[in-house]
């Protein structure tokens, strides 16, 4: 029997897919947690240095819901999906993404969803999907039925905060080139400097292979609240900070960000009508010199207008320990192998590179670093704002890869015409 | 050795670059009080030599070398570079400097923006830009708006366009390598002969879509010599082009007529007019034609340099050359010369 049924509409189907594209570039699978009043979408990272969680306000997002408590799931109903697999569905022939010959007639209308499970009956995630033509497709997904794992974000211990319209912060991160693999966000006086930068060892004869180093300076104006130390550096993974960003805009709503030192975990979160969306990313980083001088600013009635998303999520299951959110005992480890923030501070050093790099040796010693920060492949290089126009694109087949990689060699190009044939 | 310059033309730079980069991923950029020296020579294929004016992409110049007439030579990736100069687009101002960070050399582009201008809109001229009352017609983010009211955010309008007009700096750092002299001396531009026929292309997109699919047909047709096809293309002095595949089991051309077989300057000439080679193709009639082949491959990467949207002259050497030059026009200053981009086409004999 449906321990769940809940119907999507069409712009329903669009922000669900949203949630889950962002959710994909986390982990490839996600946790459902539903219960009478509320349903979650969460993923963790396989590193765990990453957590996002998407909850729907049930009332207003779903065009009906129901649950239907039974057996095991008296008060919730929780599985864990793979994203893919789910993402595929609301992308059905709806054309919407490839703009090419768009068939209006194709576009999914909306989606009943019916989970079932229980005695005698079979785990199974049924998405009935009905298109503006009147096709009607009936997927059936398999699920695992797994406790979530949810990351606790300690709001009293988060000191600092700002907030920033999403589509500025995008607008920001959309200047920063590939091949980069992390953000460092310092505060100065009146301005805050993201920089983006990448750790990755480079040969003295390979030194153009490095990729552009990008550092924008933000007037604090900009913000429409911030209260942080100064000269505290802050570094994020950039991979996870363009994921959060992307969707943050789609909303276009304030973005809102709150953390502590560096080795604790930063919150990030906005909402829209009727989705709050929470993130929590490992952060490293170095302290400035001053703890007691802030950098501040506040905009009346600007300020916690994100105050509705709730300090912590559940208190959750048994691989809490490994979360971000460690445990006190996990807490006390982590600061006898990091130095104390105090005596890390070198308040000369000029050098925020440098001294990220040394805090990211530590965080790797004390915080299981995440495997995946590989630059992203050159496909996905191009960025909204950076779209080239592909006309222009030589034509190319797929085993070519080889000739594109060969680099010129001044040295050796003494003789530059000579496979050409017969020429000059 | 110091060099520091504000940068205009910025979007044809950025065009610059991304031709450049269908050939090759480094260029090799030679800086001296008049001239900037684009040169891309790539393994093998293609190469794009050219001299702009200085002042076609810099202004408020200042050059200090201990090199011999003052210039510098530097090697530098153009991917970051193009993506640099992608950021400054659309900016209110910017500017390039050659610095040390941490011991490595650097290029480092300072770029003044401001949200709104950063937007893929904001092509607005850069002294205009932060000036330009907010306006829900002009404004590309004029919905913003909107949606702050929808969440019932408390941003007034005025505040919101108040925050826009904030400045930013962004700083790029572009790696470079600095090259010796000695280093340099090694490359040279191929030599130029007086050509059998030169022809203005028709729009090279109409051209490069048309031979892309000639090459993709060879590529898809199989065979052992399909892994690179190549094609034939042939011109004459009256207003002919051609470009052919012959593969086993096709023999597909395509024509143009009626294109401009330009004036030869006179003065320009090393040999008098009427014993000009092109001279002896336009009396030989309009069966005459020069013909030379080129890789499909190599070709659709030349044929990027539409996106530089100048004029494309074709200069054809009867089984031997083939050279392109391709005219870039100022797109901020209309009355300004075109500069001109030389392709040295990778090109083989019948």
């Amino acid at each position: 029997m449906a321990i769940l049924t809940f119907t999507l509409s069409e712009e329903g189907v669009t922000a669900f897919r949203d949630a889950l594209n962002c959710l994909s570039k986390f982990s490839e699978d996600v946790s459902i947690e539903a219960r009478k009043d509320s349903f979650f979408l969460s993923t963790m990272n396989t590193s765990k240095s990453a957590y996002a969680s998407f909850r729907f306000a049930t009332n207003r997002f779903f065009g009906r819901y129901q649950y239907q408590a039974t057996g095991q799931f008296q008060d919730k109903f929780y599985c864990s999906m793979y994203i893919r697999g789910l993402i595929s569905l609301f992308r059905s022939r709806s054309g919407v993404e490839s703009r090419g010959d768009v068939d209006k007639q194709t576009i999914i209308d909306r989606c009943d969803i019916a989970i079932e499970d229980g005695e005698g009956v079979k785990s199974r995630f049924i998405a009935r999907i009905i298109f503006r033509n009147g096709l009607t497709a009936t997927h059936r997904l398999p699920f695992e039925v797994s406790m979530p794992v949810h990351a606790k974000f300690n709001r009293q211990e988060a000191l600092y905060h700002w907030s920033i319209s999403s589509r500025t912060l995008k607008q920001l991160v959309d200047h920063f080139g590939p091949g980069t693999e992390y953000l460092e966000v310092n505060t100065d006086g009146d301005h805050v400097n993201f920089t983006c930068f990448s750790e990755k060892t480079i040969s003295d004869d390979a030194v153009l292979k490095k990729p552009l180093h990008t550092s924008i300076s933000v007037e604090t104006d900009e913000f429409d609240d911030i209260d942080v130390e100064d000269k505290l550096q802050i570094v994020v993974s950039i991979k996870d900070i363009r994921a959060i960003t992307q969707h943050a805009a789609i909303t276009g709503n304030a973005i809102a960000a709150r953390y502590s030192l560096p080795a604790r975990p930063m919150q990030l979160s906005y909402a829209s009508d009727a989705i709050s969306c929470e993130f929590l990313i490992m952060t490293v980083g170095e302290r400035g010199g001053n703890p007691a001088q802030r950098t501040k600013k506040a905009r009346k009635g600007a300020s916690s207008s994100n105050n509705h998303i709730p300090p912590h999520l559940e208190a959750t299951s048994r691989r809490t320990s490994a979360a971000p959110s460690q445990t006190s005992a996990e807490i006390q480890r982590q600061q006898s192998e990091m130095p104390p923030p105090a005596s890390s501070r070198q308040p000369s050093n000029p050098t925020p590179r440098l001294s990220a790099a040394k805090a990211s040796a530590s965080r790797i010693g004390a915080f299981d670093f995440r495997p995946s920060q590989r630059p992203p492949p050159p496909t996905l290089r191009s960025e909204s704002l950076f779209v080239d126009d592909e006309a222009w694109e030589p034509v190319r087949d797929e085993d070519e890869d080889g000739d594109e990689n060969a680099r010129l060699e001044w040295d050796h190009s003494a003789d530059p015409v000579s496979d050409l044939v017969n020429c000059w | 050795m110091r060099f520091h310059s504000d940068l205009k033309n910025i979007r044809t730079f950025a065009k610059l670059t991304a031709a450049f980069s269908t050939l090759e991923k480094l260029v090799w950029l030679r800086l001296s009080d008049e001239t900037a020296h684009f040169t891309v020579v790539p393994d093998t294929g293609s190469q794009i030599w050219s001299t702009l004016p200085m002042d076609f992409l810099f202004e408020n110049c200042t050059i200090q070398s201990a090199e011999p007439s003052n210039t510098i030579n530097l090697e530098l990736s153009l991917q970051p570079l193009h993506r640099a100069l992608k950021s400054a687009q659309g900016s209110i101002s910017a500017s390039l400097r050659l610095t040390k960070k941490k011991g490595v050399p650097v290029l480092s582009m300072t770029i003044t923006t401001s949200t709104k201008s950063s937007s893929k809109f904001g092509n607005a001229p850069p002294a205009a830009a932060p000036l330009k009352p907010p306006s829900s017609y002009d404004d590309p983010f004029g919905d913003v708006d909107e949606d702050f009211q929808a969440a019932g955010a408390e941003h007034t309008h005025l505040e919101t366009s108040l925050r826009r007009e904030h400045e930013k700096i962004i700083t790029q750092d572009i790696p470079i390598r600095v090259l010796h002299p000695d280093t340099v001396a090694s490359t040279v531009q191929p030599s130029l002969q007086e050509p059998d026929v030169h022809i203005q292309l028709p729009p090279l997109l109409q051209l490069k879509s048309i031979s892309d699919r000639f090459t993709k047909l060879a590529l898809a047709s199989g065979g052992s010599s399909s892994k690179s096809p190549r094609l034939e293309i042939s011109a004459n002095m009256h207003g002919g082009l051609r470009v052919r595949i012959a593969t086993e089991t096709a023999d597909i051309s395509s024509a143009w007529t009626d294109l401009d077989n330009p004036q030869l300057d006179p003065a320009q000439l090393r040999v008098p007019i009427e014993e000009h080679p092109s001279t002896k193709f336009r009396d030989r009639g309009p069966d005459s034609w020069a013909s030379i082949y080129v890789d499909g491959k190599d070709w659709s990467r030349v044929l990027s340099a539409g996106r530089l949207e100048g004029r494309v002259i074709a200069c054809f050497c009867h089984n031997q050359s083939l050279v392109l030059y391709v005219y870039i026009p100022h797109y901020d200053d209309g009355a300004a010369d075109d500069a001109v981009l030389t392709y040295h086409v990778q090109a083989y004999s019948a």
